[in-house]
Parts: structure tokens; sequence; C-alpha cells
């Protein structure tokens, strides 16, 4: 069974295709990236999924059922645009929150304690959420996704704008919820920070699927052609016929080879009887970027980039 | 994984929910209680500063000078009765020389209202001839009290002059009382104030307060909140709790007001001896009517909200709230002469002039139980299209599909896709 299903889901907004026969399926318990530059989709995908609109087109199953408005009181959703009431008590705010995905007040209160005290917010829980900064916010906001125990839990970019110590500390608390049996998905353009953390992701681009599976799968399925190199001396063996495009940064260099079955020994080989001196030699497989721009070709690199440089 | 049953026993309705957050938050406001407050003393000393600044009409002031003693007398007796005791006259029947001059000096103090100076007639059947000299030239009401008083005088004199019994005079000259009382019915006046009264207490609630759900719905999208209630409730149940909880604190406030002014005259009737100027079918009509139409309009209001996106955009919109009250109010007279005509009929069965209307015509002369009841169905309809009306807006207004964006909305929707 899956946790969910969308099946040839399609979404037009005016003249403009904001998602377009897109299907993909959530395993439980499982942490499942959805992945693509910023304007690809991944959104307007997750407000199908949780009926904030209706495709145009195609199935949403949830829980291996067809879509009901029930379901939802199972999903815990972290919009991307994050909001909360102003002038309303971090407390009050919970406690309303969790009533409304169908917990009584004082079990939600009760919760929204213990998460607090989790999350190192307790001090202000008393306080008006526009007193707080911008990490604290976050992490209420993060918090009021949680009070239900939802089975599962929708996290939109949730490491955007949080510093390094509090994105680990998000990341832990749902690594652990994972392991008790929750899925989780992950919609980001920052596909560097969940390549350690999912075993499944999608990569769309365009409103369209360009390629999903298990992590393990779509990496294997590229070749190992990445080698990162530290050395010292001569950098001649840079230009070995085995490579097809290198970056030297003195000292460092990136660089990719050539072929459908690499093989990087003779580049060592070649490097070291030429008298370079090799500190660190690393055979690497594609990151999930690299993957992605090489799939979508130079304009998906374009979107990728000016993502970037938005955040 | 089948399905579990949701965690958490207790399911309190949704709208419920929103209703009682928009309420508890917004009844914890400085602002509100401010108001609260503020406004009623506010009233109150306005209503103080104006009988301080027409302080005299409590107790107007004068001084006759006349040689005739007789009919001095007579005129500030006149006076007296005319004023209800509140004109009193100091009569000055041997003026001394120099009097004049001291008469404008007390007129300079303040403690004077203004004097009149009667020069007694050369001959028998000629009219005295009267010099009325006032503090204010602008005080028209004493002018006018005093020379209708002088005119009673001169009658009631040359009527006893001509034989006729003092008691004859007296029933001649005793007012004419119009009795527009209906059985059973306050008068007329008093009802025709009360359907003032309820006009602009309608009036104002609903710029004031309704116009604060608007704000509300304005201010939720854009702190994006909406996003996470989205997630478990539909835009109906939002809209519904915001105009019932938004809703509710206005009817908090007006309730608080009221039931104070009720108060206050209770004891101002009881001491004039008036009777409350409504009758339990107001009371009833006007609560129903009211209620009912401060919800439609909120729920206007609501849709309103749904579409705006800016406080400045919303305001171009209220004119679409006011016009069916400023409809009203042109109307009301030709209504209220003929409560039973085409007019009235029509304007007491569309919706958004019903509250008004409807109540007037019960306030008036009561129409069929039928109809009463086809304009209260009337509202409840419009309520729940409008709701729903407005749901679809703010959905469509949020979200953006199935309408054609502007240019803001596509840069939103954009950054949403």
């Amino acid at each position: 069974m899956a946790i969910v299903e969308l099946q040839n889901i399609r979404k037009v907004y005016d003249a403009k295709v904001a998602v377009e026969g897109l299907s993909l399926m959530i395993e439980p318990g499982t942490m499942f990236g959805l992945l693509g530059p910023n304007g690809s989709g991944k959104s307007s995908t997750i407000r199908m999924m949780i009926g904030i609109t209706q495709p145009d087109s195609g199935t949403v199953r949830l829980f291996d059922q067809p879509f009901d408005r029930k379901a939802l009181h199972r999903i815990g959703y972290l919009p991307e645009e994050r909001g909360l009431y102003k002038k309303m008590k971090v407390i009050d705010q919970l406690v309303f929150l969790g009533q409304l995905h169908g917990l009584d007040a004082v079990t939600a209160n009760k919760r929204a304690h213990a998460w607090c005290e989790r999350m190192q917010i307790s001090d202000a829980i008393e306080k008006k959420t526009e007193e707080l900064s911008k990490g604290m916010q976050q992490k209420i906001q993060f918090i009021a996704s949680l009070l239900h125990e939802p089975d599962l839990i929708i996290m939109d970019e949730p490491f955007s704008g949080l510093d390094p110590v509090n994105a680990t500390l998000l990341m832990d608390t749902l690594v652990e919820l994972r392991k008790r049996g929750k899925t989780i998905l992950f919609s980001t353009h920052r596909m560097d920070q969940v390549e350690k953390l999912c075993d499944s992701i999608a990569l769309i681009s365009r409103g369209k699927l360009v390629l999903s599976g298990t992590m393990r799968a779509v990496k294997s399925s590229y070749p190992k052609n990445r080698v990162q190199v530290y050395f010292e001396g001569d950098a001649g063996f840079l230009n070995h016929p085995s490579i097809e495009s290198a970056k030297n940064y003195s000292g460092m260099a990136e660089i990719k080879l050539a072929g459908s079955a690499p093989d990087a020994q003779p580049l060592l080989a070649a490097a070291v009887n030429g008298g370079t001196r090799i500190n660190r030699f690393e055979v690497m497989e594609p990151t999930l970027e690299e993957i992605f721009i090489e799939r979508v070709g130079p304009d998906g690199l374009e979107t990728v980039e000016g993502s970037r440089a938005r955040e | 994984m089948g399905w579990r049953q949701w965690k958490g026993a207790v399911r309190v309705n949704n709208t419920l929910l929103v209703a009682r957050r928009e309420y508890v938050e917004r009844i914890r406001t400085k602002g509100f209680l401010v108001m609260t407050v503020l406004v009623p003393l506010i009233l109150v000393g306005i209503g103080f500063a104006v009988s301080m600044v027409n302080g005299h009409s409590n107790g107007t002031k004068i001084v006759i000078v006349s040689a005739d003693r007789h009919f001095a007398d007579d005129l500030a007796e006149e006076l007296k009765t005319a004023s209800h005791g509140t004109a009193t006259a100091e009569i000055v029947s041997q003026p001394k020389d120099g009097m004049r001059s001291e008469l404008n000096a007390r007129l300079k103090e303040r403690g004077l209202d203004g004097y009149l100076w009667v020069t007694p007639a050369a001959a028998a059947g000629v009219r005295p001839t009267f010099e009325w000299t006032p503090k204010a030239k602008a005080d028209i009401v004493t002018q006018s009290n005093i020379s209708s008083a002088i005119r009673s005088t001169l009658t009631r004199e040359g009527l006893l002059r001509s034989g006729m019994s003092g008691a004859e005079v007296e029933s001649l000259l005793k007012p004419v009382d119009l009795d527009s009382t209906e059985a059973g019915k306050p008068s007329g006046l008093a009802s025709l104030a009360s359907v003032y009264a309820i006009f602009f207490i309608m009036y104002f609630t609903i710029v004031q307060y309704g116009m604060n759900v608007s704000r509300s719905i304005i201010e939720e999208k854009s702190s994006r909140i909406f996003e996470v209630l989205l997630s478990t409730i539909k835009p109906e149940e939002m809209l519904a709790g915001k105009v019932l909880g938004v809703g509710a604190v206005g009817l908090t406030q007006i309730g608080i007001w009221v039931g104070a002014a009720l108060a206050y005259f209770k004891f101002a009737l009881v001491a004039t001896g008036m009777q409350f100027p409504l009758s339990g079918v107001q009371m009833i009509a006007f609560i129903v009517f009211f209620l009912l139409g401060y919800t439609l309009f909120s729920s206007v209001a609501a849709a309103l909200g749904a579409m705006c996106s800016s406080e400045q955009e919303l305001q171009q919109l209220n004119m679409v709230l006011m016009l069916p009250l400023i409809l009203c109010s042109v109307f009301i007279f030709r209504i209220i002469t003929d409560s039973d005509g085409l007019l009235a009929k029509a304007f007491s069965f569309f919706p958004f002039t019903t509250p008004l209307i409807m109540y007037v015509r019960i306030s008036v002369k009561q129409p069929p139980t039928w109809q009463i009841a086809l304009s209260v169905f009337d509202l409840v309809v419009a309520i729940a299209v409008v709701i729903w009306l407005a749901s679809k807006i703010y959905r469509v207004g949020i979200l953006m599909y199935g309408k054609k964006p502007n240019l803001p909305e596509i840069m939103r929707w954009l950054k949403y896709s």
C-alpha cells in the first residue's frame, strides 16, 4: 500500500500549466523528497495532495483510500510561506491549531508544552508571536504541524531561513519521527540538503516528473564519474584523456570522467607517475543536483542557480 | 494501514473553533476595552457639554420693566406656566433713572437673559409698546416664548375686559392636546424616533463592525496562515467562523452600550413619567431583524474582504455595502407613510433592505404574519448564499484559479506554483 498515491494529476492555472501528468507513490515509513527548482510545481502538487485545491484531472489517494477530507487529520503540513497570528500567544495558537486538527484542548495544551521543551523554546510559550525571532516562529509552526501526531508529515521547504543549529535540530526530530513509523515528505529546491536523508525521491521540473525512485536506484543508475583530488605539485595530470572536464582550485580539483563506464585508476597512475603528490583521491557518485542538471539540461541548470541566488 | 480513529475524542465544530478564537482574541485587546468605555464616556461628555452651553434653558431669567404692575404680574405668570416653571421674571414697576444702563450691565454679567421694557399705551384700548433686549440676539426661542406670552396675556385681559368670566377665559386659552396614541401602541412620535434610532444603530454597526470582518479576512490572507487552516478546514467553515466571531464582538460591545443606555434611560423615564418607546413586538422585531441584517451584511463584508488584498482596495468596495442602506434612508419617509404600499413591500422582501424596512413596517402597522415569515426566510437564504459565494471568492482569491489574474496576482501565483 501507499501513504500517498498520485495518478496522472494535472493542474492548470489560467493559461499556465502548473502540474502535468504527475504520478508518484510514497511508501509508509519512508522519507520522501519532492525535489525541483522554484516554480517547478512542488507546492501545487502538495496542495492537491491535501485538498487545498483539486486537480483538474487525475486522482489522489491518501492512506490507500480515495481522497477524503477526513484523512486530513492524519496529516501534518508545514507550508512554504509561514504564517502565524501575530498578536496571539504561542500557547493559545498551538492549542487552537491542535483543536482544528481534532485534538481536545487539554491534550493539545499538554503536547504543546512537551514539544516546546523539546524544541528549547519553553520561554516563548506565554509570549505573543510578534515578540519572537524568525527562527522561533519557524519552530512554533513546526510544532503546530506535529501536535496531532500525524502519520504523514509534509514539509514544504522546511529549512529555509533556519540557522544550521536549528536546521539540525529539526532534521534530527524528523529522523526520529520516521523511526517511529511516520512517513515524511520533504519538498525543497535545495537538493544537497536532503540527499543524505531521503529514502526515495521524485525530481520534477516545469510540472513534469523527471525521474523518481529510491535514492539507491537513482544513484546507481548513474556512473561513478566524479573524482575529487587534493594534490601538491604539477597539475599536468588534469589533461589526461580520461577526463571530460575538470576544475582546478589550486591544490584541489573536481573532475568529471568521460564515458559511460569510467575508470579513475589510469588517471591516478598518471598523476603519481608525473610526480604529483596526491593527498587525497576520491571517486564519487554524482550528486542529485548533478543528476538533475544532466536530465533537464542547461535550462534546468539556470533555474537551479536562479533559485539559489534568490535565497 | 487501515482507518484509525483520530486521536482526541472531542471534535469541536471547526466553524465554532474559528469563531471562538476570533472572539476571544478580539475581546482581549486593549482597543476593545478602550472603545467600549470611551465611546459612552465621550457621548455623555458631549451631552454634558451641550447642556452646559445651553445652560440658560434650564432657567431663563428676565426682567420686565412696566409701570402697569397688574399686566406685568399676569405676563410673569403666563411665562412661568408656558415654560413649565423654568422661566422667571423679575418685575420693576417703577424704573429709576439709569435703569437701562444698569440692566445692560446685568446682561453682560450673564445673570440675565434679557429684559422687556413695556411702555404703557397713551390711550385705553391701544396696545402698549414692547421693547425686548436680549443677551444674545440669536436667542429666538426665548424671544418667541415671550412674544406668545405677551399675546396670551393681552388676549386674556381683553376677554376679561369684555365681560367673560375667569373660568371661561381659562378654558378657551387652554392648550390643545392632539391625541395620536393608538390603542396598545406607544405614540407615533416615539415609534418614529425608535425607527430612526434602529436605522442609525444598524448603519453604524455595519460600517464599524462589518468592516472588521473584511479586515480580519484580509489580515489572514496577508499573514498566510490560511494555508495551514485550509489544510484541515474548508473555506466556508473558516468564513462562517469569522463572521460569527467578529460579529459577536461587535454585538458584545453594542450590547454593553445599549445595556448602559437602557439603565440610564430607565431612571430618566421614571423621573419624567414617560413610557418606554418600544412595544414587545417591536423589541422582538428589533432583535430578530437586527441580528439577521447584521449577519447578512457581515457576510457581504466577508466576501468583499475575500476579493481584496489590501485595505485600500476594500475602501473602494465599501459602497457596495452602503448602497442598500442609503437606499433605505432615501425612501424611509414614503415607506412610513404608506407601509402597505408596493414600494414598502418590494423593499421588505429584497434581502439587503429587509432588516430595516420590515422593522419599519412592523413598527408602523403590523403586516400579515406570512409576510414577516417570508422576509425572515429570505434573509436566512441570502446569508447562506452570500457565505457560500464568499468562500468561492476566497478560494479563488488566495489560490488564483478559474479567474483572470491581474499583474500582482500573476506574480503571487508564480511564487506559489
